[in-house]
């Protein structure tokens, strides 16, 4: 029989995820729990397993789709299964109702709903078999042209931007969508270097026309992108030109160099341009440059490596999406919401260093290495304890502020695709080699981009090691809504004044750590902020008091 | 075609010949695909032999005679006397003339026309028979087929057709005299129109209807101004009341209605609340319940073809049965029995058969009734766009502040539309008034092509035409109309 297959939430409650790359192709052969393709969402990259054994039927969407949860993803052909049971595999309530039934509805009132519902998995066998496309389920502003070049390019219009009058789709947002999706199969299939995939997953452009050129032949929409090339417009290249004062004011208007506008047209001998001509001109430049931009979106002059730029480029254009965008957004988020504060400090931590170098060898006994970070995870969990607000959040809707009494921490790590928070849950009751071993493996898991949406999500507090490349400081960003982000540096032998049993100073080489605290001033006063520093770093340059948290 | 146990073959076979099947035929013809299309009756089918052509030629024919002896307010005094064999003449003469036309289209485009009733033998197979004595009967081997067949009047128990003072929608579109007293069985589309054309001709009119109020399915304030119109021109009406039999009465019959108890417990109306059986004398009954898909003639299952317990043919977006090389569309093939939507989809079917990517998709589907005013409406009602989730925002304009109106002597009704408050993509419009039917189809262009309220309102509009309150309606919804108040 067959088995329609919807994209599953692949992440906790994520809404959409991008289809990076199949991993089977139709009419192949698939085992339960096989991963039949990636996909991305906010910031991971996870492998769908198939649900069953059986043929791939049909694959549903072009690899650099977004892929909405819920919708048809695959259809397989389950061997040896009878047509009773649920057809898909997250049986709406209508469906369940229908299941069992013969294809024929009861009354047309139920008939027209059902159709209403779900146009694509309607009406038997047949719809499935024909694989043709169905209207979309949404209500979808385009007109009747349009919506055939989307049956014609097997595009969903529900998944179009439309980039008419208030949204409305165009012809050119369906073509530009054929188009896109058949470069953006490409680069995925290409991906295969971790420095390859760094520049971006899904868009990265990049080489390997030839080997996939030939698998593309059913998306129309690829002749549609390659005869779009650049219009070249020959521009004039003159010192002087007469023009009537308006012409001037227009060809200001249009941004065009009236110098540049070609005309055959002369007055007393000297060139002369008309308002047709700017307005030709600008339009020629305008269609040009959206030509670059499209060829640009669509791979074509693009460095070989995705990363590089080929001969004669000056700039490159990448789709701005995916992890970056989220990254990006986040950081707005916070640095717009809340009014960030950063107390620096430096800390004495030779004591810490020598009982980390101690417990080094024990910790390698069973195969852990321990770090200084579960060390500054107690340090901080404790100092916590003291100043719960700084484990708290606003609660912006209700006007609530949130107290937690749990004490999970973010770990900042960077990726080949950016920066990743990976979360150590209920960091104040574990042991430092529980901590150093989770912490390892979800850091590992952050940088292979196997870490599963809901590792990346719940912390309370958030802890960034910018120490590992260099720097004194840094003003880190707060993991928002998190009210305090601590950024620790390189651990450095510095010379400090140490002050004996007696009093005497003397200038000794010591191990110093910087740390920077940035904190929510919403939430937190400054003096807060200081007494947690201090809170900290008392801990740090005693580890001896983490035994008694 | 052979005559005779000789099994001949075609690409497509077309069974019916409605504005469904007919146009099917056309456009499989124009894409070059080999097309067979068995008619056993006329061509044009229900539409063009009983339904919408004749009745909007009587309905024509009668206003005109109506109008004319009531237009002392224009300064026109006149008593126009109606030959109805004439009037009848000239609306077979109209029906004569499109239906040749048909026919002469489906040559012009190649469709091989074959007389008969079909029956399918197996799902590639059909026997078409043909009438009258002795004219045998063929069998044709089809690739695909396109199931037109079409609707007839639904009967009630104790009414048949057959019955001579009992008549049918096509009947009372062919009689050769004016009753002098009439009682309609149903106040839908088909019963009012043909109240209002008969109440026109002189005729004693009483309608009865089961459920509460005319039109069902119609919003309120679309039905009030058709009501009262009805009222004026001395129609009555029955609301919660079934008819239960006839009996012969004098020279003419005596029909008894009853009020079914939850007719009338819902019923609104007070005449419906009293349990006493109507009893109404009259010349004829006409019965206009419904209509009902042709599923049952066709020896479907043969072919494997399902069709509902209602006896429609269920369909997906291409038009496809449950059988992928047969199609339906049409009344047939499901709500709402309407000849332009029969039409589409016959044309998504043959494009569909030829390999086109044709689908249906139609964002909204246009309806028109044929009383006095006439009904027009267009996707979405308020409550329907609410339902679908949408902000709305409604605009209306009343046709009495439509100079044109006023100036056809016709300024009942309003054109309102809904739009999405959000972007104001027009959703839906509803238009009871003078030609409703014809200022609809602005409407519909405007939410297939997504225009919204701004586009309506900013497209210059003839003046002085009845479309102008299509502007005004938009600048309505807008708050800027300029000839009613805003709200």
């Amino acid at each position: 029989m067959v088995r329609e297959f919807k994209l599953p939430d692949v992440g906790e409650g994520v809404a959409e995820g991008e289809l990076v790359s199949w991993l089977v192709a139709e009419g192949d052969t698939v085992s339960e729990d096989q991963p039949v393709a990636e996909v991305e969402t906010d910031k991971a990259l996870v492998e769908v397993p198939s649900p069953v054994n059986g043929t791939v039927r049909e694959l549903h969407w072009e690899e650099g789709e977004m892929v909405p949860v819920g919708d048809l993803f695959v259809t397989y052909d389950v061997e040896g299964e009878e047509s009773e049971g649920p057809s898909t595999e997250e049986p709406t309530a209508s469906e369940d109702e229908r299941a069992g039934e013969p294809p024929g509805v009861d009354s047309p009132e139920e008939a027209q709903a059902s159709a209403d519902d779900e146009p694509a998995g309607d009406a038997g066998a047949t719809g499935a078999e024909t694989g043709e496309v169905e209207p979309p389920e949404d209500r979808v502003f385009a007109p009747p042209r349009v919506r055939r070049l989307a049956r014609e390019e097997g595009i969903d219009l529900s998944t179009l931007e439309g980039s008419g009058p208030g949204g409305r789709i165009t012809a050119a947002d369906v073509e530009a969508a054929a188009g896109g999706s058949d470069t953006s199969s490409e680069s995925a299939e290409t991906e295969t270097t971790p420095e390859e995939s760094a520049s971006d997953a899904g868009a990265d452009s990049s080489s390997g026309t030839a080997d996939t050129a030939a698998s593309d032949t059913e998306t129309a929409g690829a002749q549609t992108t390659q005869t779009t090339t650049p219009t070249q417009v020959e521009s004039a290249d003159r010192d002087r030109t007469l023009a009537a004062p308006a012409t001037r004011k227009l060809a200001e208007e249009e941004g065009v160099d009236i110098d540049a506008v070609p005309t055959d047209e002369e007055r007393d001998g000297e060139p002369y341009v008309t308002p047709e001509a700017v307005r030709e001109y600008a339009e020629a430049q305008q269609r040009a440059q959206e030509a670059d931009a499209e060829a640009v979106s669509a791979g074509e002059p693009v460095g070989a490596k995705g990363t590089e730029f080929a001969e004669g480029e000056r700039e490159r254009r990448e789709p701005f999406k995916g992890v970056r965008k989220t990254i990006a957004d986040a950081m707005v988020e916070s640095k717009y919401s809340a009014p960030h504060v950063t107390h620096h400090d430096e800390v004495d931590v030779t004591e810490l260093v020598e009982a980390r170098e101690r417990l080094k060898p024990r910790a390698e006994e069973q195969g852990i290495g321990l770090t200084y970070m579960p060390f500054i995870m107690k340090a901080v969990t404790a100092a916590l304890k003291e100043y719960p607000e700084m484990n708290a959040v606003i609660d912006e809707d209700n006007e609530e502020i949130v107290y937690r009494d749990y004490y999970n921490v973010g770990i900042a790590t960077a990726t080949d695709v950016g920066l990743m928070v990976p979360v150590l849950e209920d960091a104040d009751r574990k042991g430092l080699l529980q901590l150093s071993s989770e912490m390892n493996e979800l850091v590992t898991k952050a940088r292979e981009r196997s870490i599963s949406p809901g590792e990346l999500r719940g912390s309370t507090f958030t802890i960034t090691n910018v120490g590992g490349i260099g720097g004194e400081y840094a003003t880190p960003i707060l993991n928002y809504p998190e009210s305090g982000i601590l950024a620790v540096g390189e651990i450095k032998r510095k010379p400090r004044v140490v002050t004996d049993e007696n009093g005497e100073e003397s200038i000794e080489p010591r191990s110093v750590m910087t740390l920077s605290l940035s904190f929510d001033h919403r939430l937190i006063d400054g003096a807060v902020g200081a007494q947690f520093t201090n809170e900290l770093m008392e801990y740090l340059e005693n580890p001896e008091l983490l035994l008694l948290e | 075609m052979v005559v005779g146990d000789v099994t001949t073959g075609t690409d497509v076979l077309v069974i019916g010949a409605g504005p469904a099947g007919y146009v099917a035929a056309i456009r499989a013809g124009q894409l070059d695909l080999d097309v067979t299309l068995v008619e056993k009756d006329a061509y044009g089918g229900t539409c063009l032999n009983d339904g919408c052509i004749p009745s909007k030629a009587l309905i024509t024919a009668t206003d005109v005679a109506h109008e004319a002896g009531n237009a002392e307010e224009m300064g026109i005094h006149a008593d126009p006397a109606v030959d109805l064999a004439g009037m009848m003449g000239w609306k077979d003469d109209v029906v004569d003339q499109l239906t040749g036309g048909v026919e002469k289209l489906c040559k012009a485009n190649g469709v091989n026309l074959l007389e008969g009733t079909a029956t399918l033998s197996d799902e590639n197979t059909v026997r078409v028979s043909h009438s009258g004595e002795g004219q045998g009967s063929e069998t044709l081997e089809f690739e695909h087929a396109i199931v037109a067949t079409g609707s007839r009047p639904i009967e009630i128990p104790g009414f048949e057709y057959d019955d001579e003072p009992v008549i049918d929608s096509t009947q009372a579109l062919a009689l050769e005299s004016v009753p002098d007293s009439m009682v309609i069985v149903g106040a839908g589309y088909i019963g009012m129109e043909l109240a209002g054309v008969y109440a026109k001709l002189g005729t004693d009119v009483t309608v009865i209807e089961m459920l509460d109020s005319i039109l069902p399915g119609y919003d309120d304030d679309l039905k009030r101004p058709v009501k009262q119109r009805a009222n004026d021109l001395g129609i009555e009406f029955h609301f919660g009341y079934a008819a239960s039999e006839w009996e012969q009465q004098g020279d003419g019959i005596r029909v008894v209605a009853e009020a079914p108890d939850e007719a009338a417990a819902d019923g609104g109306q007070t005449e419906a609340v009293e349990d006493d059986p109507l009893e109404l004398d009259a010349e004829k009954v006409l019965v206009a319940v419904g209509r009902e898909p042709v599923s049952d003639t066709l020896e479907l299952e043969n072919a494997g073809v399902e069709t509902d317990d209602r006896g429609f043919i269920q369909t997906d977006s291409q038009a496809r049965s449950n059988v992928e090389h047969i199609f339906a569309v049409g009344d047939v093939a499901g709500e709402p029995m309407l000849a332009h939507k029969g039409s589409m989809e016959g044309q998504v079917a043959a494009e569909v058969i030829a390999g086109e990517p044709s689908a249906i998709d139609y964002q909204a589907m246009p309806a028109a009734v044929f009383t006095e005013p006439e009904i027009g409406t267009v996707g979405m009602s308020e409550s329907e766009a609410e339902e679908a989730g949408f902000e709305t925002v409604v605009g209306k304009f009343p046709f009495r502040a439509s100079g044109r109106a006023l100036t056809t002597g016709e300024s009942d009704g309003f054109v309102k539309i809904v739009a999405d408050d959000d972007q104001g993509y027009v959703l839906g419009a509803q238009i009871v008034g003078p030609e409703a039917s014809e200022l609809i189809a602005e409407l519909g262009l405007a939410i297939e092509l997504g225009a919204t309220l701004e586009d309506v309102a900013s497209t210059v509009h003839t003046h002085p035409t009845l479309s102008e309150a299509v502007m005004e309606a938009a600048e309505n919804a807008l708050g800027h109309a300029i000839h009613t108040l805003n709200r």
